[in-house]
Parts: C-alpha cells; sequence; structure tokens
C-alpha cells in the first residue's frame, strides 16, 4: 500500500486527534444531572460469592502497620480463599483521603475497604462513594448493638450505617509526673484550665521545660482539640448548622488561650506534633490524642501520667470530643469485592482483634464486650481513655461535615495563636469563610 | 501572482482545467518525511496527550461545579472565574505568588551571579566550592524540605538551639504564615542558587578575554570593568535566567507541599490550585479555574519577556 503522506493528509491526521482530544475534554463527572446528593444505596448480597482479594487501604493510625498485618493473617487463616493486601495509602487522614478522592475521579484502582477519618466520612457518603453497610451487617450477623454506641452512631446517617468504627479516639491531657511532683502539684490532670493557669507559673519555674502546656500542632488538627476549650468557655464552632464561632463566649475562650501564650508567657503552639514535643520533654504538658499514647509511652524518659480533659468557666464536663477513623466499602468496586471487603471488616471488628488493636496503639476498643483485662494490666493510662469515652460530647457540625473547615479554622487559630491577631475580627472573617462553605457546598446536598 | 496568471496566454489557461497540479514527491523527499514523522510523531503525541490534552481538559472543567470524587457535576460557564477574582483569597494568593516569585528569582539570580564571580576566581578549590553550590538543585524537593524542617524547627532545630545559645527564643517558623513564607523562601532561594551560578559560571567564562584585557589596559577598574562590560555582555545568560527561573518559581510546589502542607502563607496560584481540588475542599472545578489563570499569567509574562525584555539583550 503506497503512502501519500501529503500537506492535506496530515492535516487530517492532526483533525482526527484534535476531534478526539476536544471528545476527550468531554469525559470527566456527568453533567446530566444535578450534582447534589448522589449517595450509594445500599447493596443486596445474596447469592454474592467473596472475591479471591481486595486492597485495604490505610493510614496505620498510631503506627498501627504492624498490628494490621498480624490481624490480616490471623485472617487469612480463618479465610484462606480471601486474600488481603494491606496498602500504605497515605501518611495520615488527609494523604488517604486525598489517594481515595483521586481514584473516584480516575474511576479506577479503588480499595475494598478504606480508612476515612470523622472529616471525611460524611464527603463520602454523600459524593457516593460509600455504600451503605446495612445489608452486609444483616447478612454477616455483625453485631451492630455490641458496638460503643456514641461511635458507631457516629457514621449514622439518613437511617443507615456508612462506616464502622476502627481506630477511635479522645483527645487526652499528658503530663510529666516528674514535673508536676517538682512543682509540688497533685499528681493528676486539672479540673479546669483556670486552676492549669494557676499551676502553670510554678511548673514553668520548676520544670526547667520551655513550656507548662504546649496547644496541637496547628496544621495537624486544632479544629479538633480547640472544641476542648470552646466548650468549656459555652462556645462552640457551631450549634447544628448555625456557625456561632464569633460568640462572645468562643471568643472569650480563645482569647484566653492568646493570652496563655502572649501575656502570661507559659504556653507554647507545637510545630509538628505535641505529643513528640512532649515526650522529648520541651513542654510539662499538652493535649493529644489516645492514639498517641503508646508512642509516648515508650519514647518518654519520664513518668507519664494522663487525664480527662481540663473543664473551662461554663462546663466542666462534656468537654472531650470523640475522633479518630471508621472503615467503609467504596461503592465503585464489584459487589464481590464489597462481600470480601466487609466480611473482612466484620473480622477486623471482633471483641479479640479490637482488643489487639487497643493493645498496640493506645486507641480505644470499640466493642462493649472486649476484654481489656490484659491490656489495662499492662498499660493502666487506656482506662482512663475509655473511661472518659462516657464524658464525650458529639463534635460541632461545622467542623466534621464542611469541607476545608477544619484547615480554616487552623489557620484561624494560628493568626489568634501565633500571630496575636484581634480574635473577635478573626472569628467573625471565620464565620464568614464557614457559611460560605456550607451554603455553597453542603447545604445543597442535605437530605431534607 | 494575480498578474502572472492573468498573463498568461489563454490557451495555456483553457488546457488546465484544474487549478494547480499536484506536487509529485520525489521518492527522496517522501522517505525522508517519512524519517521525520517516525521521529517526530511519537512525541508530538506525547505531547499531545500529556500536555495539550490535560490542558483542554482542564479549561473544560474550570467551567463545572465539580467536586473531587462525585460522579457529577454542574456546568457554571464563567461562576469560577468570577468567585476567585472576587474572593479576598485572590488577593492573598496572587500577592503571595508575587512576593515569592520575585524574591526568589532575584535572591537566586543576584546570589547565583555573586558565587559565580566567586568561582570564576582563581584561587584553590573552586572546583570543590562549585559542585557543592550546585548540588542542592539535583537534590530532591522533599529530602530538602524535610532537612530544612528540622533546622527551622522552633522546639528542637538546629536554629532554635543557637539562638537559646544567645538567649533567644526560636521564631514561629512553621506556624505564623508570615514567617512560613520567609522560611520557603530562604530553602528555595538556597536551593536553586547553584542553578543560576553555574549557568552565570559559564556566562563569566565565555566573556571576551580581549576586550576585557583592552579595558583593563584604558584604564577600567575592576568594578567598572564588571558594571559596564561584563554585565551587559551577560545579558544573554540574565535573560535566559529570568524566563527560566520565573517559570520555575511560579511552578514551584514541592518545598511549599512538604514545609507548609497547609499552605498557610505560603499558597501561591500553584499550591491553592492544589489544595482547592487535592486538599480538603475538593473543588476541582474551582481549582482548574485557577490552574487556567495560572496558566494566563505564565503565557503573558513568558511573551511580555521575549516581547520587551529580549530588546535589551546584547548578543554578540
Amino acid at each position: 500500500m503506497a503512502l501519500n503522506l501529503d500537506r492535506r493528509h496530515f492535516l487530517g491526521l492532526a483533525g482526527a486527534g484534535a476531534g478526539a482530544a476536544a471528545l476527550s475534554a468531554c469525559g470527566g463527572p456527568s453533567t446530566a444531572g444535578p450534582a447534589s446528593a448522589t449517595a450509594a444505596s445500599d447493596i443486596d448480597f445474596s447469592g454474592v460469592k467473596p472475591a479471591a482479594s481486595f486492597d485495604f487501604w490505610s493510614n496505620h493510625p498510631g503506627k498501627s502497620q504492624d498490628v494490621e498485618k498480624a490481624i490480616i493473617d490471623q485472617f487469612q487463616a480463618k479465610f484462606p480463599d480471601i486474600k488481603v493486601n494491606l496498602v500504605t495509602a497515605g501518611a495520615n487522614y488527609e494523604e488517604i483521603a486525598q489517594k481515595f478522592q483521586t481514584s473516584q475521579a480516575a474511576k479506577s484502582g479503588l480499595p475494598g475497604l478504606v480508612v476515612l477519618s470523622d472529616v471525611w466520612w460524611f464527603r463520602y457518603y454523600s459524593n457516593g462513594n460509600i455504600i451503605a453497610l446495612d445489608s452486609a451487617i444483616k447478612q454477616l450477623d455483625i453485631k451492630v448493638d455490641d458496638f460503643q454506641k456514641s461511635l458507631i452512631a457516629d457514621y449514622k446517617y439518613a437511617d443507615k450505617q456508612w462506616a464502622l468504627p476502627y481506630g477511635r479516639s479522645t483527645p487526652l491531657f499528658y503530663y510529666n509526673r516528674d514535673h508536676f511532683k517538682a512543682a509540688g502539684l497533685p499528681d493528676r490532670a486539672p479540673k479546669t484550665w483556670q486552676e492549669f493557669a494557676e499551676w502553670a507559673p510554678k511548673l514553668k519555674a520548676s520544670s526547667g521545660a520551655q513550656y507548662a502546656y504546649i496547644y496541637p500542632a496547628l496544621a495537624g488538627y486544632a479544629g479538633w482539640t480547640l472544641q476542648n476549650n470552646l466548650w468549656g468557655w459555652g462556645g462552640s464552632w457551631s450549634n447544628e448548622w448555625n456557625v456561632n464561632c464569633d460568640s462572645a463566649e468562643s471568643v472569650a475562650a480563645l482569647q484566653w488561650a492568646q493570652d496563655s501564650i502572649f501575656k502570661d508567657k507559659w504556653a507554647g503552639v507545637s510545630s509538628k506534633e505535641a505529643a513528640d514535643d512532649f515526650a522529648a520533654g520541651i513542654t510539662s504538658s499538652t493535649i493529644s490524642s489516645t492514639g498517641s499514647l503508646l508512642g509516648v509511652l515508650k519514647s518518654a524518659s519520664f513518668n507519664v501520667g494522663v487525664g480527662y480533659l481540663p473543664g473551662g468557666p461554663k462546663n466542666e464536663s462534656p468537654v472531650c470530643p470523640t475522633g479518630g477513623a471508621g472503615l467503609g466499602i467504596p461503592s465503585g468496586v464489584s459487589k464481590e469485592v464489597q462481600l470480601a471487603a466487609a466480611t473482612f471488616l466484620k473480622f477486623m471488628t471482633e471483641p479479640e482483634n479490637t482488643v489487639q488493636f487497643s493493645a498496640a496503639t493506645g486507641y480505644m476498643p470499640t466493642r462493649t464486650s472486649a476484654d481489656m483485662t490484659a491490656v489495662l494490666a499492662a498499660t493502666p493510662q487506656i482506662k482512663t481513655a475509655m473511661d472518659q469515652l462516657t464524658v464525650t460530647r458529639v463534635q460541632d457540625n461545622a467542623r466534621v461535615f464542611l469541607p476545608g473547615a477544619d484547615q480554616e479554622m487552623a489557620k484561624s487559630a494560628a493568626a489568634i495563636l501565633t500571630q496575636q491577631g484581634d480574635v473577635q475580627a478573626t472569628m467573625t472573617a471565620l464565620k464568614a469563610t464557614l457559611e460560605g462553605i456550607y451554603t455553597k457546598d453542603v447545604k445543597p446536598k442535605l437530605k431534607s | 501572482m494575480t498578474r502572472q496568471l492573468t498573463d498568461r496566454p489563454r490557451a495555456a489557461v483553457e488546457t488546465k482545467p484544474t487549478a494547480t497540479p499536484r506536487r509529485r514527491w520525489s521518492p527522496r523527499a517522501r522517505r525522508d518525511f517519512f524519517v521525520f514523522l517516525a521521529l517526530a510523531l511519537p512525541n508530538l503525541l506525547l505531547i499531545a496527550v500529556f500536555t495539550y490534552l490535560p490542558l483542554f481538559n482542564n479549561i473544560y472543567y474550570s467551567t463545572l461545579d465539580w467536586t473531587l470524587g462525585s460522579a457529577s457535576a454542574t456546568v457554571v460557564g464563567l461562576d469560577n472565574y468570577v468567585t476567585f477574582f472576587t474572593s479576598t483569597d485572590a488577593t492573598k494568593v496572587l500577592g503571595t505568588t508575587a512576593v515569592f516569585t520575585l524574591i526568589t528569582v532575584g535572591g537566586s539570580m543576584l546570589l547565583g551571579l555573586l558565587v559565580a564571580i566567586a568561582l570564576n576566581s582563581k584561587i584553590r578549590g573552586t572546583t570543590f566550592a562549585r559542585s557543592a553550590v550546585f548540588a542542592p538543585y539535583v537534590l530532591s524537593g522533599v529530602g530538602v524540605g524535610l532537612v530544612w524542617l528540622f533546622i527551622f524547627d522552633p522546639g528542637y532545630g538546629v536554629l532554635a538551639w543557637l539562638l537559646r545559645g544567645i538567649g533567644q527564643q526560636s521564631p514561629q517558623w512553621i506556624n505564623d504564615p508570615q514567617l512560613s513564607l520567609v522560611m520557603v523562601i530562604i530553602v528555595y532561594v538556597w536551593k536553586n542558587l547553584g542553578y543560576c551560578a553555574v549557568v552565570y559560571l559559564a556566562g563569566l567564562q565565555s566573556l571576551p578575554q580581549d576586550v576585557m584585557e583592552a579595558a583593563s589596559l584604558d584604564g577600567a577598574n575592576g568594578l567598572r570593568r564588571f558594571l559596564s562590560m561584563s554585565l551587559p555582555l551577560l545579558s544573554p545568560t540574565t535573560f535566559f535566567l529570568l524566563i527560566t527561573t520565573m517559570l520555575s518559581s511560579l511552578q514551584a510546589f514541592d518545598l511549599i507541599r512538604i514545609m507548609t502542607p497547609l499552605g498557610n502563607g505560603t499558597s501561591t496560584l500553584i499550591y491553592e490550585a492544589y489544595l482547592q481540588a487535592f486538599g480538603a475542599f475538593n473543588r476541582a472545578g474551582y481549582s482548574a479555574a485557577i490552574s487556567v489563570v495560572l496558566f494566563a499569567i505564565l503565557l503573558i509574562i513568558t511573551l511580555l519577556q521575549l516581547r520587551f525584555v529580549e530588546r535589551k539583550v546584547h548578543y554578540s
């Protein structure tokens, strides 16, 4: 066949290429319908055979890679026909979410099971990225009633269960018992922040540490831990969907925090990880996740004490938010993969495995029937976290349901706690930002 | 051309009913063209698939209200652009981009030139010094960012340790948005000045020595020779560096991502586009609009440089 590659043919080829490019530009999301609530419906698994293998995406919360592997090995022994591939899909909840969302957009490479944090699962739900677990719960006889009620209720929406609790935590008050003793303070966490303000100058004077208290890193989860201060002063980020972070109570709480750094000069702000700063002896106390407990106990060269979060002038309790991650099943994989993942999900959250996970990380056991006797004998501090669960409070909607709110809260906290910005003005600006996010990104997707 | 055609004898026109005869390619020309296609087409295809296709896709996505991860989206026309340019974020982001770009480009070039002058001298150890200065440029941005984070850490960083030695507290390099920008700029300039130094060094070494010696014989001192002769003769190098470092600075990502993941105070256009789509917001359409704005800025800057700055360049 003779080639006749003259200019006309060449331009024709180029035109075809451009046409293909133009056509492919019409790929991506469908623009046929409204971009609102596209939550995947529940799946009927009757007659479905579990897939031979699936990927489990985890960020290994609380440095849990080894214990995750161990539990997977136990699962393989019991279910040799289902292979679980443990994939490190990020270093934290944000990175795993980024990978998951990108795979959703690419419509390929999705896992069978994914770790989802408190601020991400609702977005997955509203985008239709995860399935309701009710059918799997029924078919596999997962004992939902045995889960800690407050933890499993976090993933319920529109009368369906969208995830099961996994690495669940609360913040804990960590203190250096040696420093407290040297300062002549009682061996316990302060009941209120006002009480701690009285202790702080003594602590700073006697300990030699840089700070009596260090606020958790703002780039991490400032919006999570600062709820403790806001609630203690009678404020909050929001009341249901009403953003009220600029209320007099909220402003007073953050003003007190700012004063502790710039006026009273006994507090600082962590740059990376408050638990590491605490374990390194930079500060006499801090607030960090229960998931950091085992790491702190291993690395600290002093006696570590833990206690409930301090209250404030308005509320002594409940002032502790729940947090951490659950496990969900993507909607974009086959029924077979979903069933295999659900089988593993059931196994992973069994009482004996949640105990094993808890013992390795410090995260709370998610099942009420979990026998923690041996774990508590080895690490009695976990008991504080478990007991504190009874006095936790559901997180503010603005933090957990508004996309990007956590980051906006962290930026505002940075302005207040590192730049000594005007608290009222900063909170007023934050309110406007959060309301904008709600109106644009959430309100259209809410079930009426 | 028209005149030639009309001047042709009528008979000749009538005997050729078709307008223009198809030019027949000689076997050699055809073979050359085939070789050209064989060599160029794969690259053209790669550029089309990995550069132009995403570009056009991105322009299309910028007209959508699309949440990353969602299977559906709404066409909103230019709404994303309007939202960006009418938000307070636009002022902040464009301001941060301008500050970051101007200081990193100016800093890298100025320091690079000074280092190049030092390296151009005939003293011992310059070969090692050249390698040492250039090394940061070839290092991974992620590794460089992590190491510098340890240096800047206000708790247990080297800088904090040195400051404590003289009784001073470390500034909040990581938490304070303004200091975060200063921190990233310092590291970026440190990493990239080696590139400017090496390019300037090559330029300095290619300067005509006879002209420089003549100027010296005429009594021009070192500073005068540098300002009146070396610098103008280096203008092609300066022009080249201006374009390449500005494009590189406007697209700087790795150091910002590693050192300030939240982008608090360091959110340049490209990082804002990343945060909006792949950070917590998942606003893919809005992010695409920011990317188009960045593309337009890059295009305009490059065209302006080619149109106006190049006039000042002495190529000989």
